[in-house]
């Protein structure tokens, strides 16, 4: 078998050297290089921070745009980076932007890719063997890519950020790309909120659902997550239809995937779609006044009643049985 | 339909998956799902879409074409008549009984050829707006909308919130992980939407009933036109080789009491005893 040439993808720097982790371990018996590809202007410093983390190589493709390019001028900068390593493998960050930009450029390449893998190996053929989520995340589909180039796309947060090394041995190689006018014009952008905290990391959680019926309401919860040094974290239509929370706290299959030690559910009805992002939760607690809600039956403790009642009632003895 | 503004009638074309609910998928004695017992419906996204679709139809009047491609068994004539209720005028279903089409790669060739052998047949001069779920509720690859756009060259916004027409072009408001943004693009362009951007009807009975008058086209897709199906055979592929369900392993106790505070204390109890809440 060859060398493996593995391309790797994202708009964000820190999901960016996630994937140079990912991509090392798919290297072959014959080993492997892995070329990070920036794009945009002022992205020579994203490019150096993969050469001193271990990358083989960094392509720094320059569009002439003073910014980063929308999807199609990355699918066009990333066809520019595929034209000169001619790679055997392609990971993509799965951001919303990653996810968009991988599909435009699968299809153009006429070959499949697999989304959101949260597992990745080599099969004893060489190709690329993933596990994905379907079924809104009840079931795993294990699926192996054929041909090539093989494409992935691979949440942000999947993987640790490869180590700082001794010595940085690739080289930064810069290649012009000249874009068309984008057919898609930016008329305003307003940055989104982020969270201070990272939800992926949280060993507790308070995860609020469409339970809590006015924003004011979360401070509630809030109040319940610092109490046990834990943070906040939401469901969808709390992450989106509204924005009563940053996007970054969604958990569930659209979200983030997280793993806390301890996951009370306020209010959450306990769709397939959130479940699988907080499946991997050491104990799950639930509160929630409708006894058939399917949250129960993931949950190790139940209290079938109302929030605005439960909650503050826990607070309550958590303070009296501190201070005793 | 009549338009009322400054907007040539839209020519939609709402791209819709039939999945096996996965809310009420279960798993079978070995794990795997259970597909024959779940019983199907519209995709949750692409409801939005078509939902979306029909608010522009609304204000521009225009036309909304659907259409799906079915792998495998034709899902029940009642969840396909949804649609129609709904508000789409014509369903194009593009039945593919050997799942040639079985991965997003073959799903969206054979979307864009259906594209443009609906817009012949139905004398439609262009698609002003092709609108797709952002994921579907089954797969949740995400990738068929902007590979739908890349097979017809379409500016793609992915992840739309907010659709408007004005003067031929579509201004679309989007969220990406970092930003939110106003978008400018003229038509022809496609779109995906998420539960974000409505809240999808239901239809009255009434609909219900009208559904069953509107028609239903099929098309094998071996007679699809303009579909290399030998192309398809030899691109690379993307194989599926088990679908399982981990167990799910909770207690799944229900902590009883006389009132909140008694229940509250025995959950706060448990939970001292198993170590998760230190004081
Ligand atoms: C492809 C796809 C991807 C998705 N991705 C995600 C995702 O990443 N994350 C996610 O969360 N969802 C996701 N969803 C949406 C998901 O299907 C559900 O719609 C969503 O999780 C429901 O949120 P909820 O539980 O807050 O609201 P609801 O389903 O409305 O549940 C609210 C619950 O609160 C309970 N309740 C009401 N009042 C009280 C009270 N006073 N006290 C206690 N309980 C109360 C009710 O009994 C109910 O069970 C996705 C859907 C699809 C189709």
């Amino acid at each position: 078998m060859n060398i493996q040439e593995i391309l790797i993808f994202s708009e964000n720097p820190d999901t960016l050297v996630e994937l140079l982790t990912a991509g090392r371990t798919l290297f072959g018996p014959a080993g492997g290089r892995v070329t990070a590809v920036t794009i945009g202007p002022t992205t020579t410093e994203v490019a150096r921070d993969c050469l001193v983390r271990g990358a083989d190589q960094a392509l720094v493709i320059q569009t002439g745009a003073a910014s980063l390019p929308a999807e199609n001028g990355l699918v066009l900068g990333l066809l520019e980076a595929i034209r000169a390593t001619d790679p055997d493998t392609i990971l993509i960050g799965a951001t919303r932007t990653g996810t968009d930009v991988v599909a435009q450029l699968a299809q153009a390449l006429e070959v499949p890719c697999a989304s959101n893998c949260m597992k990745l190996r080599r099969d004893e053929d060489g190709n690329l063997e993933i596990e994905r989520r379907v079924y809104g995340g009840r079931f795993t589909a294990t699926q192996v890519l054929m041909g090539r180039p093989q494409i992935a796309s691979i949440p942000p947060n999947r993987f640790p950020k490869a180590d700082l090394v001794q010595e940085a041995h690739g080289s930064i190689k810069e290649v012009v790309v000249e874009l068309p006018p984008p057919r898609i014009r930016v008329k305003a952008t307003l940055p989104r909120v982020r969270s201070a905290v990272d939800v992926t990391k949280a060993e507790v959680i308070v995860a609020a659902g469409r339970g809590v019926k006015k924003v004011e309401d979360l401070s509630l919860l809030d109040t319940l997550a610092s109490a046990l040094g834990g943070v906040l974290a939401g469901t969808r239509p709390l992450t989106g239809d509204v924005d009563w929370l940053p996007i970054d706290r969604r958990v569930g299959l659209s979200g983030q995937t997280v793993k806390p030690n301890l996951y009370i559910a306020c209010g959450i009805s306990g769709q397939i779609e959130h479940i699988v992002g907080m499946k991997g939760a050491r104990t799950v607690v639930a509160i929630n006044n409708d006894p058939k809600a399917p949250i129960h039956a993931e949950a190790d403790y139940s209290i079938i009643g109302d929030l605005y009642e439960i909650v503050p009632a826990f607070l309550d003895a958590y303070e009296r049985t501190k201070r005793t | 339909m009549t338009g009322t503004s400054d907007t040539r009638p839209p020519n939609i074309l709402v791209c819709v998956k039939f999945v096996p609910d996965p809310n009420q998928l279960q798993a079978d004695a070995s794990g795997h799902p259970d597909l024959a017992r779940a019983p199907f419906r519209i995709s949750t996204f692409d409801e939005n879409a078509i939902e979306a679709a029909l608010q522009l139809s609304t204000r521009h009047g225009g036309h909304i074409f659907g259409v799906s491609v079915t792998s495998g068994q034709v899902p029940p004539r009642d969840v396909l008549l949804r649609t129609l209720a709904m508000g789409v005028e014509v369903l194009y279903l593009i039945k593919d009984e050997a799942r040639l089409a079985a991965d997003p790669y073959r799903v969206a060739a054979v979307l864009a050829a259906a594209a443009r052998a609906i817009q012949s047949a139905e004398n439609i001069p262009s698609w002003d707006l092709v609108i797709a779920g952002e994921a579907s509720a089954d797969q949740f690859n995400a990738q068929i909308g902007p590979r739908v756009a890349m097979a017809l060259d379409l500016p793609a916004i992915a992840y739309a919130t907010k659709l408007e027409l004005q003067h031929g072009r579509l201004i679309a408001n989007r969220a990406t992980d970092e930003r939110s943004e106003t978008l400018e693009v003229d038509l022809p362009a496609l779109v995906t939407v998420g539960t974000e951007i409505n809240q999808a009807r239901m239809p009255t009975v009434l609909q219900v009933m009208g559904a069953a008058r509107k028609p239903i086209r099929e098309i094998v897709i071996e007679e699809l036109p303009g579909i290399d199906l030998d192309a398809l055979e030899r691109r690379p592929s993307l194989r599926t080789i088990d679908i399982s369900a981990p167990p799910s392993a909770r207690k799944r106790i229900v902590i009883e009491g006389q009132d909140a505070a008694e229940m509250a204390s025995h959950l706060l109890s448990r939970l001292g005893t198993d170590g998760e809440v230190k004081f």
